[in-house]
């Protein structure tokens, strides 16, 4: 892009500003969080030359700074004469995501970091991607009508679980590979404050030569303290899961009693966050994965509660039944 | 389960642990201890059983699993070796669903109200005292996590276990009838039923009359017993542990316990053969197991003589040495033992998750993207309409009526007024508008990026579908043409109204790739209506508004105020509009005339 161009159309919007309010509305257009200058920015890496066009970006930011502030002091006060104002006098309106995009955006970087790619799948879902593939027994209870919802019973269902989504993984990729996938799920509840049919998950995969537990609890460790601040304290217990042997259950100590017990982690002092383990060699198997040669971890975490607990939202139903609002102005 | 520390440690009489370090070391081995309490001087641990684990649905289990831990022998229970006499018991099986079944005949009972050892012990598990008879049945299926049922003789003179063909209606001892179905296992005299396999009934009930009796303890096909109680919306604590896997080879010891606890406790005398029929036998599970692989597995030095030491604790057995590795067989207890992995995992668990370090993920090396283009679009599309001030909504994807007949139904939603999956984001959104309007939200403008679902050609399908509100709609046709690569491609809305719009982006070009950076902001919930008030302020000289905005903003409590703005400015007078939220019309109307020294 060319950025004498940017500077000149720049100019521009900034010297036809006919008030404070819009000359802040160029503002943020420009030099905003979502703002062209910073769009820029994101894209360095794409550049020929990034250090050379990092350096160019930032004296076009500058310089966009100061005909803003000029053009700040220039602009008209309003004086006793009659003023009729197309526009009304508020800060701009700046939209917002959902607090479980929010959410799914931090974990997300959390991931990027680490080169992880992302992933998705369908939400209907087929017996064999959401059940057979992850190894879960044809007895196993998710299975049942009451617990599942069914499309066309029992071949086609809404997927219970975003593990379907690793099992498609698995299946269409070839290793190495780490991904994480972000996923709405469906199970056969009554609606409440404290459960919904459609609820949220976030899983991560990676298959590789040698991996161990201790990548396992590394990965998920520094998630929760991305999340949760350098102070939170987590522990790692055996679990069973069909998918995963060896299994874990990956808890967060109370932030509420700080281990000592109370009403929230119901007098445990820890609060369960997930399921996770080394991928089932069954499950290798059953993608055309060898066992012997790959091994993997997937962890999979319910997205819902830590959101909630996040924006201190006690309804869960909120999260879907449009009673979720957003100040418009920051305020 | 249940399990009270003082009876845990009759199995394990060398531990030395308190109970809260049994809960915690339990948790650790993964027997996640849920409830912790004390009753009746007795501390009562609640543990969350995995259901690959039907052998901890037992002291006998349990307490396998803390010898194993703590490196302690275990304690089995006192048994008294009887005899068994040469008369035959009227029983016969006509099912292929009893995987095996002992039973003896026993009489010159004295059956009588229990004792109070056993009355507190059995509360202690949340079952009410019958009388002593049936109560050391249910303290027994504790103890080893079986099952066992008495027939009075004088009620039934023979046991028939037979798959359902003729009966339809099924009394169970508490007076409720249960309607049965076609297969259900019962157990019958061929006049009426009896008893289902995990639940009696008042047929063959024993009180304290009772003298003479059959006993059987017996393992059914955990698919029949589980498609029963479901089906039958009947729950016990015979069906939570007859719907797993069971071993059938527990049923000798278990069996003799009850018999010794019998002739102790009721006087018995055995007055007949003991009937063993055994037809599922299960065959020995062979594992070749690498006692280094729980290192590799773990990513940490774990000695292989502590592998080997946890095997053998566990009850393995060594059949064969090999190379490089052992032919290890599990024993028949443990059901969830068939693979190397399974091995693996227990030696880990007994190690200690604890001891494996946290402070290193996963290589950081980047792998070949694997993204598809569609979620960098997403991504993409909601960062440009962020910046144009949209609030993305999330909604339901299941809906109450379907556009057309290409609409997927669900099969057996329980929330049956939701049965369409939606075929445009714009039906939820409508649901949403409907919201704001109720609230009163001024101004909304918002979109959603999500799935929608057809039928075509007898297929299943699903798209990715952007759409749009704006409660203005040449604005919402202006900020279209400002998102790429949505520009000249936005059709108006389905018939609903011009506010909204609908694309599938499918179609539409996708960015090689795009990562958005995060950002929080705050989200509110809705749960009163926004008011919104007008205000006349008359200054003597002219001021700039947005620092009147400032100023005027501070002297309102945040957690009411939703809005402030000035609308319209003519000469020194400043109309401020403001809306309110979390309050009343009363007190939002005080505060406002407060703030603007209207009073």
């Amino acid at each position: 892009m060319n950025l004498n161009q940017i500077l000149i159309e720049s100019k521009n919007k900034i010297n036809s500003a006919n008030t404070s309010a819009e000359l802040e509305n160029i503002r943020i257009e420009l030099l905003g969080r979502s703002g062209l200058i910073n769009q820029l920015f994101s894209e360095i890496r794409k550049a020929e030359n990034p250090h050379k066009y990092g350096q160019q970006l930032n004296k076009l930011k500058k310089e966009v700074e100061i005909l803003i502030a000029n053009k700040s002091t220039n602009l008209p006060k309003i004086d006793n004469c009659k003023l009729k104002i197309v526009n009304s006098f508020s800060l701009p309106k700046v939209g917002h995501l959902h607090p479980i995009t929010q959410t799914e955006r931090q974990l997300n970087e959390v991931f990027k970091k680490l080169g992880f790619s992302f992933y998705d799948g369908p939400e209907i879902e087929s017996d064999e991607y959401c059940f057979q593939r992850l190894n879960v027994p044809p007895s196993h209870p998710a299975r049942e009508m009451q617990d599942t919802i069914y499309i066309k019973e029992p071949e086609l269902l809404l997927r219970t679980q975003g593990s379907s989504i690793e099992a498609r993984l698995l299946s269409q990729e070839k290793p190495p590979f780490k991904v994480a996938f972000p996923s709405r799920v469906y199970r056969n509840e009554k609606v409440n404050k404290s459960n919904h049919f459609i609820f949220h998950h976030y899983q991560g995969v990676v298959v590789d030569k040698n991996i161990t537990l201790k990548d396992l609890f590394g990965t998920i460790n520094l998630l929760f303290k991305t999340l949760y601040g350098p102070n939170v304290i987590i522990r790692f217990r055996n679990k069973y899961y069909p998918e995963v042997e060896p299994g874990v259950g990956p808890d967060m100590q109370c932030f509420n009693c700080q281990g000592q017990g109370c009403a929230i982690c119901k007098g445990a002092g820890w609060i369960e966050m997930g399921g996770a383990g080394i991928i089932h060699p069954k499950v290798l198997k059953m993608a055309g994965i060898d066992p012997h040669l790959w091994r993997g971890f997937a962890f999979g975490l319910g997205l819902d509660r830590w959101v909630m607990a996040k924006y201190n939202i006690k309804d869960i139903r909120t999260l879907l039944g449009g009673n979720l609002a957003y100040k418009p102005n920051h305020l | 389960m249940k399990i009270i520390y003082s009876e845990i440690k009759k199995w394990l009489p060398d531990l030395k642990d308190d109970a809260k370090s049994v809960r915690d070391n339990l948790t650790q081995i993964g027997h996640f201890v849920s409830g912790f309490e004390e009753i009746d001087s007795e501390i009562v641990l609640d543990l969350e059983i995995r259901s690959n684990r039907a052998d901890c649905l037992s002291y006998y289990g349990i307490a396998r699993e803390l010898a194993t831990f703590y490196n302690l022998d275990l304690q089995i229970p006192e048994i008294k070796s009887f005899q068994f006499s040469e008369s035959s018991i009227p029983i016969t099986i006509n099912s292929p669903d009893v995987y095996r079944i002992q039973a003896t005949k026993i009489s010159n009972l004295k059956n009588s109200p229990s004792p109070s050892w056993l009355i507190k012990f059995l509360k202690l598990h949340d079952i009410n005292s019958i009388n002593t008879l049936v109560d050391l049945t249910n303290y027994v299926m504790l103890q080893w996590g079986i099952p066992c049922h008495a027939f009075d003789l004088k009620k039934s003179s023979e046991l028939i276990w037979e798959n359902n063909q003729n009966y339809s209606e099924f009394t169970s001892l508490d007076g409720s009838k249960i309607k049965l179905s076609p297969k259900n296992l019962l157990i019958t005299d061929s006049q009426k039923v009896l008893s289902l396999s995990f639940i009696g009934s008042e047929n063959s009930s024993i009180d304290l009359n009772t003298t003479d009796s059959i006993l059987e303890m017996a393992i059914y096909n955990p698919s029949r017993v589980r498609s029963d109680s479901r089906s039958l919306k009947t729950i016990t604590e015979a069906s939570i542990r007859l719907d797993k896997e069971l071993d059938t080879q527990t049923i000798p010891l278990a069996f003799s316990h009850l018999l010794s606890l019998l002739i102790t406790h009721c006087g018995a005398i055995i007055s007949s053969q003991l009937l063993d029929i055994y037809p599922k036998v299960p065959s020995k599970i062979t594992i070749e197991f690498d006692p280094s692989s729980p290192a590799s597995y773990a990513g940490i030095n774990i000695p292989t003589d502590f592998s080997l030491d946890v095997l053998k604790h566990l009850g393995c057995s060594i059949i064969k040495n090999l190379k490089s590795s052992l032919l290890i067989s599990p024993p028949s207890l443990r059901k969830d033992l068939n693979l190397s992995e399974d091995l693996i995992e227990e030696v880990i668990r007994f190690y200690g998750y604890y001891k494996i370090p946290i402070d290193t993920p996963v290589d950081s090396q980047t792998l070949p993207d694997i993204t598809p283009p569609i979620l960098y679009l997403i991504e993409n599309l909601k960062d440009q309409l962020l910046a144009l001030g949209y609030d993305e909504i999330r909604s339901w994807p299941l809906v109450k009526t379907p556009l057309d007949k290409n609409a997927i139904f669900t099969q057996n939603s329980i929330n049956s007024d939701y049965p369409v999956l939606r075929q445009s984001l714009i039906q939820s959104l409508k649901t949403q508008l409907d919201q704001y309007r109720r609230f009163k939200l001024p101004a909304p403008q918002f979109f959603e990026i999500g799935k929608i679902y057809f039928q075509k050609n007898g297929q299943y399908l699903e798209q990715n579908a952007l759409a749009i509100y704006h409660y203005d709609s040449q604005k919402l046709e202006s900020d279209l043409n400002l998102v790429a690569p949505v520009k000249g491609r936005y059709p108006k809305g389905r018939g609903v109204d011009s506010n909204f719009t609908e694309i599938i982006l499918d179609d539409l070009p996708k960015p090689k790739k795009y990562l958005p950076t995060f950002s929080d902001s705050k989200a509110i919930e809705l749960t009163s209506q926004i008011i919104t008030l007008d205000a006349n302020l008359n200054l003597d000289s002219p001021r700039d508004p947005l620092d009147l905005i400032k100023e005027y903003s501070t002297k309102i409590n945040p957690k009411i105020l939703w809005s402030i703005e000035i609308i319209d400015v003519y000469k020194n007078r400043y109309t401020f509009r403001v809306s309110y939220y979390n309050c009343d019309d009363k007190t939002a109307k005080k505060i406002h005339l407060s703030t603007f020294n209207l009073l």
